[in-house]
């Protein structure tokens, strides 16, 4: 029997079956195959280019006019990013992709075309800049108060350090991290920024461990590459088990975000609502949102 | 006499009728052991640990399992639904019990395949 480590998350086995486990089903093989050939090809297409490339550089040289100006390099996109590539004239919206993580399926939501803010208090359903919106910094039980430093618009609303993560919005960039003590908090009161405060999830590509044990759906606000996006379980997952898939998604830095059945929303392309969570009208005046607007 | 399995620990102990599992799923370092009866136990084992209990102490009555991934080891004998677009796999004795969990795509697949050929 093959050892646990060796099975991955395609894969199936039957316990105590010394007979052959499923095979790889036919598509698989013919994916392999099929595979195989397109690197064959795509070396022989590679060997041709670079003959080609030799035959006109020499005939560059002998050339007695100025040569001729090198077409122009064609823009090739980061492969790194998840997000597809937009035209910047594109009116705003949030790409939903799913995905799945170590069993864990995921909703990715990256926002184009479009700046964050923070919001405080009830959100206007009517407002069509939003594209995307979700809770934030998490509200006391006792006095209702905002958990953790937050600064709306400059203006500092709340102060202290029971989460590590934070995240930053100054100038339109936006910066997620862990600290105890973060210079953009005093940064954000002066250029009429925004901070809050959360758990951190993951810390320069490191899962950060948090007490809560207890499963629900998880929500995280992500920086993978320089590229912000949301993240939310599509199935009660505990705090470890998100922030290893968001490790194992490639997020360098990411923070907590309310889950459970907190509500938001995003705008496709198509211009629908997708909402998540449930709607509360009574929600303390004291909720906060991070908010995406079109541009 | 059906195969009981054992996991015991230093502290204690649980003996459980193959029958009566619905499935074990991963949960870090350790595992929920869901029961037919609808109790849940956490056990202080890796899922890779309880499969080689599974193999080691049932020997072929053991293949009612099935190791789905990294992080799911279910009854097949609960198997009531599967769903690969939606990564959805429902374990229910349509009468008492319940239970949706997700797998990949991929493993659905091969689930759906096995069922099917055995079925044959």
């Amino acid at each position: 029997m093959k050892e646990d480590k060796e099975i991955r998350d395609d894969e199936i086995r039957i316990i105590g079956n010394e007979s052959p486990t499923p095979q790889p089903s036919a598509r698989r093989l013919w994916r392999w195959v099929a595979g195989g050939l397109a690197a064959v090809v795509l070396i022989i297409v590679l060997v041709l280019a670079v003959r080609s490339g030799r035959e006109a550089a020499q005939s560059d040289a002998e050339t007695y006019f100025d040569p001729q100006p090198a077409p122009p390099v064609t823009e090739v996109r980061a492969p790194q990013q998840l997000g597809q590539a937009v035209d910047s004239l594109v009116r705003g919206f949030t790409e939903m992709r799913d995905t799945t993580i170590n069993d864990i399926p995921l909703r990715i939501y990256i926002p184009h075309n479009a700046e964050m803010a923070l919001h405080v208090g009830r959100l206007d359903k009517c407002d069509t800049t939003i594209v995307y919106a979700a809770q934030a910094a998490d509200i006391r039980r006792d006095n209702r108060k905002i958990v953790g430093a937050f600064v709306l618009k400059g203006e500092p609303l709340a102060w202290g350090l029971s989460k590590k993560g934070y995240c930053a919005i100054i100038d339109g960039k936006i910066t997620v991290g862990v600290a105890a003590n973060s210079p953009l908090f005093e940064e954000a009161t002066e250029r009429d920024g925004y901070f809050f405060r959360q758990y951190a999830l993951v810390d320069n590509g490191q899962l950060v461990e948090n007490e809560p044990k207890n499963k629900s759906i998880r929500r995280s606000l992500c920086d993978r590459n320089g590229e912000i996006m949301m993240i939310e379980t599509l199935s009660a997952e505990s705090f470890h088990d998100f922030a290893q898939a968001l490790v194992d998604l490639g997020a360098d830095h990411a923070i907590y975000l309310v889950g459970s059945t907190s509500y938001g929303w995003a705008v496709d392309g198509e211009g629908v609502r997708h909402e998540f969570g449930v709607e509360n009208p009574r929600m303390p005046r004291n909720t906060s949102y991070i908010v995406w607007r079109r541009e | 006499m059906t195969k009981q399995l054992i996991i015991a620990t230093s502290n204690d102990l649980v003996r459980i009728a193959p029958v009566r599992i619905v499935y074990i799923s991963s949960d870090g370092n350790y595992s929920m052991l869901v029961q037919a009866d609808g109790e849940t136990r956490m056990l202080s084992f890796q899922l890779g640990q309880i499969e080689k209990m599974i193999a080691s102490q049932l020997g072929s009555e053991g293949n009612i399992f099935i190791r789905i991934g990294k992080s799911l080891i279910i009854n097949r004998s609960y198997i009531y639904y599967i769903n690969m677009p939606k990564q959805k796999l429902v374990l229910s004795d349509v009468a008492t019990f319940n239970h949706t969990v997700t797998a990949s795509r991929e493993a659905l697949k091969q689930l759906k395949e096995l069922l099917e050929k055995e079925a044959k």
